[in-house]
């Protein structure tokens, strides 16, 4: 009996490592497109998001500011084009959509909440005008439009 | 930065040095792990034997030549037909361990091949028995058993080939040993220290003198290179470079073709053609038959040697009729017969046909394949019609069986004994029959018989051919 | 519903490890009918202690992650094989496991905060010189090296301390470069000025030397190597490169030739079945148990690694192959190249040198000693014993290869300048 148990488990002991090591590189793979999106320059094209904290006293890494070029969803898993590991944020905590030239910001269900300028907005779209205060989890952003 | 850049460098050393690691695993897993784990000092293949009844050796007709019987952990391997397949099978003995197919088919017999791991999960499942494989031969018993009884207490070999396949229909040598292990416990220092080397599978690890054998050869290189003359003055002898090589008996023939030249087996003729070959037609024609070549066989098998890396006159002579250096197996001697019966195409010869799990489904079986092509069919034709003329008229008429043409080659070989003992020369004959179809083809050699193979090798031959064939 | 998915998916490769020991411990349960509930009990314990660290690693945002995530599935597989070998050794591979988190973690806060590492090069130089001729006077000869240690009844193997000291060395030695002051030597009137290089080099060989004197070749080429590797990541001067590879060669010929004991190394790497039962008795019962494996080996329980001389130190790998088979193998070695592509990757966001040295030191160790028993045991290359970090049974080993790890970990948190004020 234990043959056979033992028979059986030694592949199942080779899926488990391979799927880690799978896991582990997909990790690492979103990491570092995650990072380099973010490292993008800000050309002044696109609106962006930046950060009003000091990134110093954040416990996680954070980056000045994100270029909003397209549709974002905030969050702390890596499946989110801006992930930052906040633990105060949701894995899903808010998106950012773009719709001819506006920007808009809408929660997604996050537990904590999405803030612009001390009011928390829902899971409709709430549209961004140049200035506003936005805060998530720890984070405080300020929305800033571009410069054309 | 150039830092990182040198980083990265090193990364690539480490990724370099890790695929290294893998890749030799697997190339290990692949190619070199069979060699490695069947070696003796790997205790594990004992404690595998313990766990499973070892796999049964059947003849091609399921005749059983090897069992395991008793319980797993105190089994006891039975050789029913006690010597006569201790050349071929080998031993299993719990303390001397495991030689010839037993050795090399080991992992196949305690089950522990890599196939039946797999199939084994449903075995363990049923909570069957642990069984090994059995390994199905080609040997035909009947012709196995007539073989040894024609051999008698003779030292030498009989190897019988299927030309078309390379099946090995029967393989024998002798001196031979009783592998039971009651009888093997009880002789084996008698046995290790014996003069006659029982131990010596004599078929596939003797090496002799082919003598006039090899004429097959040289004739097929005759042909190839044209070099066949309308007709020879045979006088009995020829002076090459000062040496005197003479016909058996130093009979004259006087004006013969080269295809009575073969049927006679004029040595004066053949030294004369090896001469006019020279060294590179000489070697160019060993080394298509298989010399200096590893054969690919289930056993071991020595390499047949053509030694010379230039020649003397007196050397081409030599070797134009199998003497000289050059060395060969029986087992590659019947070997470059059936390439003749077949058209010019050697088979690579086999013992194992086919390995089936203890409940009768076939794991693998062998498919015959090309060894080498050593000619071509005309070529072939014309050296299988001189040795049809060996056995009607030659040499080899003990060969001829009624009503079935043989073609066949009679050798009686001088070695290293006969210019100090004399009447020590190996008594050689190979042949094939029937010659316009052939199904079988033999080399039988008695080693030191001290007489010729046309009087003593050619009636064996011709008993088994006709045994088969009936 | 949507906000737990989310984080199971972020927890997957954790949850992976879980799963292997959980596996691993009922099998090891089962194994040889045991029954034994001490080895349940080692099996949560484990299972606890990791998924703890890494709780405490994630949520402090401790830095990267991965790293004591691959190291946790290599030394749940060090574990595994070392409990199926004897259960009494796994029990004390548990507790030296215990220990070396502990020290992780206490070496990750101590790093942080002391803010003078590399400000100590003297000091690293003077504590490995005194561990050395500890080791030499008081040295115990175990399996052919002089390298033990017995303090007040625990045995040490203070080689192993040496080489994150010496990393620390070389390390602050770059960072300090021509800050340090070397006195001219004068000879007969002639200032002969000595180049730091030229100290560090021979500072390095010393090194080397006390580990050939005490037969640890293979800790003597892991510190060459890593001493090589560093020289050329810091060292622009091609020349000094160039004069320590030719060091290095004439010295292995030298080596070869006349040294009776790299003789018989290399000489039964070439052809182990010469002397099977003696001197090359290792490595081939390690060929033996690798090629029993197959692709999938036997199944954890059912091969005979008890046959390989020091299954559960130098020669792990191997058994591992046995079980776990060729598949399982190359795992292990993927997931120390992982590790090591980490351990640089951490390395090359640092700035600072010292800190990017010794990122870069601890992550070459690594890998290298990976290679050399892995590649020693397969027959790849001489073998030479030195344990394989994580997997190995042996408390040195272990907890310095965990200390090793939480400096590493504490480099990748990468805060350092915050403090000095940088930003």
């Amino acid at each position: 009996m234990f043959e056979l148990i033992s028979t059986i488990l030694k592949y199942i002991f080779i899926v488990i490592i391979y799927y880690f090591i799978y896991g582990i590189i997909r990790l690492i793979y979103l990491d570092i497109s995650t990072t380099s999106y973010t490292g993008k320059k800000i050309s002044g094209k696109y609106p962006y998001l930046k950060l009003i904290n000091q990134r110093e006293k954040l416990k996680f890494k954070v980056d000045e500011s994100y270029v909003l070029d397209g549709d974002k969803t905030i969050g702390r898993t890596p499946k989110n084009e801006i992930f930052i590991q906040d633990p105060f944020l949701s894995g899903e905590h808010a998106g950012i959509a773009i719709d001819h030239g506006i920007c808009y910001i809408f929660d997604m269900g996050s537990k904590n909440g999405t803030f612009v300028n001390d009011e928390k907005i829902s899971k409709k779209r709430h549209e961004l005008t140049n200035g506003d205060a936005i805060h998530l989890g720890q984070l405080n952003f300020l929305y800033v439009e571009s410069m054309e | 930065m150039n830092q990182n850049k040198r980083v990265i460098h090193i990364l690539v050393v480490m990724s370099v040095l890790f695929l290294s690691i893998i890749g030799y695993l697997s190339y290990f897993e692949l190619f070199m792990k069979e060699d490695i784990i069947t070696n003796n000092f790997n205790k594990r293949q004992t404690e595998y034997a313990r766990e499973t009844l070892r796999g049964s050796i059947y003849d091609r007709d399921g005749e059983i030549l090897a069992a395991s019987e008793g319980e797993i952990q105190n089994q006891k391997r039975v050789y029913p037909f006690e010597n006569l397949y201790s050349q071929v099978i080998g031993y299993n003995s719990v303390i001397y361990g495991n030689s010839l197919l037993e050795s090399v088919y080991n992992q196949e017999l305690i089950g522990k091949n890599a196939l039946s791991s797999i199939l084994d999960i449903k075995d363990q499942l049923s909570g069957d028995d642990k069984k090994g494989n059995n390994l199905l031969l080609t040997i035909d018993h009947d012709l196995q058993k007539k073989a040894s009884e024609l051999l008698g207490d003779r030292k030498g070999a009989v190897v019988a080939i299927d030309p078309k396949t390379g099946e090995i229909l029967a393989m024998v040598s002798k001196p031979d040993y009783d592998p039971n292990s009651s009888n093997l416990e009880e002789n084996w220092s008698k046995l290790v220290e014996s003069q006659d080397s029982p131990f010596l599978p004599r078929a596939i690890q003797g090496i002799y003198v082919p003598g006039s054998t090899y004429k097959i050869v040289t004739s097929v290189a005759a042909y190839e290179n044209g070099l066949v003359k309308e007709g020879y003055d045979d006088q009995g002898s020829v002076v090459i470079d000062g040496k005197f090589i003479s016909n058996f008996g130093e009979k004259a023939y006087g004006k013969i073709d080269f295809s009575k030249a073969l049927a006679v087996s004029s040595n004066a003729v053949f030294a004369q053609t090896g001469v006019d070959l020279g060294f590179e037609n000489l070697k160019e024609v060993a080394l298509q038959f298989g010399f200096n070549k590893k054969l690919p066989f289930d056993l071991s098998v020595k390499k047949s040697s053509f030694p010379y890396t230039s020649m003397k006159k007196t050397d081409m002579a030599a070797v134009g009729i199998g003497q000289g250096s050059l060395q060969v197996t029986p087992l590659h001697m019947a070997m470059i017969t059936a390439s003749l019966a077949n058209d010019g195409t050697m088979m690579e010869p086999y013992l194992v046909k086919g390995i089936s799990t203890s409940k009768g489904k076939v794991i693998y079986s062998k498919k015959p394949s090309v060894f080498l092509t050593v000619t071509d069919k005309s070529t072939a034709d014309q050296v299988t019609g001189m040795m049809i003329k060996v056995v009607e008229e030659g040499t080899g008429t003990r060969a001829r069986i009624s009503g079935i043409n043989v073609a066949g080659k009679t050798g009686t070989a001088e070695n290293e004994l006969t210019s100090s003992q004399g009447d020590k020369e190996h008594a050689w004959f190979v042949g094939f029959a029937p010659a316009e179809d052939p199904q079988i083809a033999i080399a039988v050699i008695l080693e030191y018989s001290g007489s010729t193979g046309g009087k003593t090798a050619a009636p064996i031959a011709k008993e088994i051919m006709e045994a088969y064939l009936k | 519903m949507r906000a737990m998915d989310s984080i199971f998916s972020n927890y997957r490769p954790v949850r992976m490890i879980l799963l292997f020991n959980l596996l691993a411990f009922t099998l090891l349960f089962l194994f040889e009918e045991r029954y034994d509930q001490k080895i349940l009990l080692s099996g949560l314990i484990v299972m606890a202690l990791i998924y703890l660290s890494f709780t405490i690693i994630k949520w402090r945002t401790w830095g990267d992650e991965y790293l004591f995530l691959i190291v946790s599935m290599l030394a749940s597989i060090g574990i595994m094989m070392i409990f199926r070998l004897e259960v009494q050794l796994g029990i004390k591979q548990i507790q030296w496991f215990m220990g070396g988190i502990v020290l992780f973690f206490i070496s990750y806060i101590v790093y942080q905060k002391i803010r003078f590492w590399d400000r100590l090069t003297i000091f690293y130089l003077i504590l490995s010189l005194t561990l050395f001729i500890i080791t030499l006077a008081f040295g115990k000869k175990i399996s052919g090296a002089t390298n033990w240690v017995n303090i007040g009844g625990i045995t040490l193997q203070p080689s192993e301390m040496i080489k994150v000291i010496f990393i620390f060395f070389i390390a602050s030695f770059f960072k300090n470069r021509g800050s340090i002051k070397i006195p001219n030597l004068q000879i007969k009137g002639k200032k002969i000025k000595i180049k730091d290089t030229t100290v560090m080099t021979l500072i390095a060989y010393t090194h080397m030397g006390f580990l050939v004197i005490q037969r640890e070749w293979g800790g003597a080429l892991l510190f060459f190597l890593v001493y090589f590797t560093l020289l050329y990541i810091f060292e622009s001067d091609l020349r000094l490169l160039l004069i320590n590879a030719g060091i290095a060669i004439v010295g292995g010929l030298l080596g070869a030739k006349y040294v009776y004991h790299i003789q018989v190394r290399i000489s039964t790497w070439l052809d182990p079945w010469r002397d099977i039962s003696g001197k090359g008795y290792q490595i081939t019962q390690s060929l033996f148990a690798i090629g029993s494996g197959g692709f999938f080996g036997t199944g954890i329980g059912l091969g005979s690694p008890q046959y390989i001389p020091e299954a559960q130190t130098d020669f792990i790998f191997s058994a591992i192959c046995e079980e776990l088979g060729i598949f399982g193998g190359a795992a292990v070695v993927l997931l120390y190249f992982i590790l090591v592509y980490r351990g640089m990757k951490i390395a090359m966001k640092v700035d600072d040198t010292f800190h990017k040295a010794v990122a870069l030191g601890i992550t070459i160790m690594f890998g290298f000693q990976t290679f050399i028993i892995i590649g020693g045991v397969i027959k790849l290359i001489p073998l030479t014993g030195i344990t394989l970090p994580f997997i190995s049974y042996g408390g040195s080993s272990l907890t310095t290869s965990f200390v090793a790890l939480g400096i590493l970990q504490a480099i990748s948190k990468n805060n350092f300048e915050e403090e000095e004020g940088e930003i």
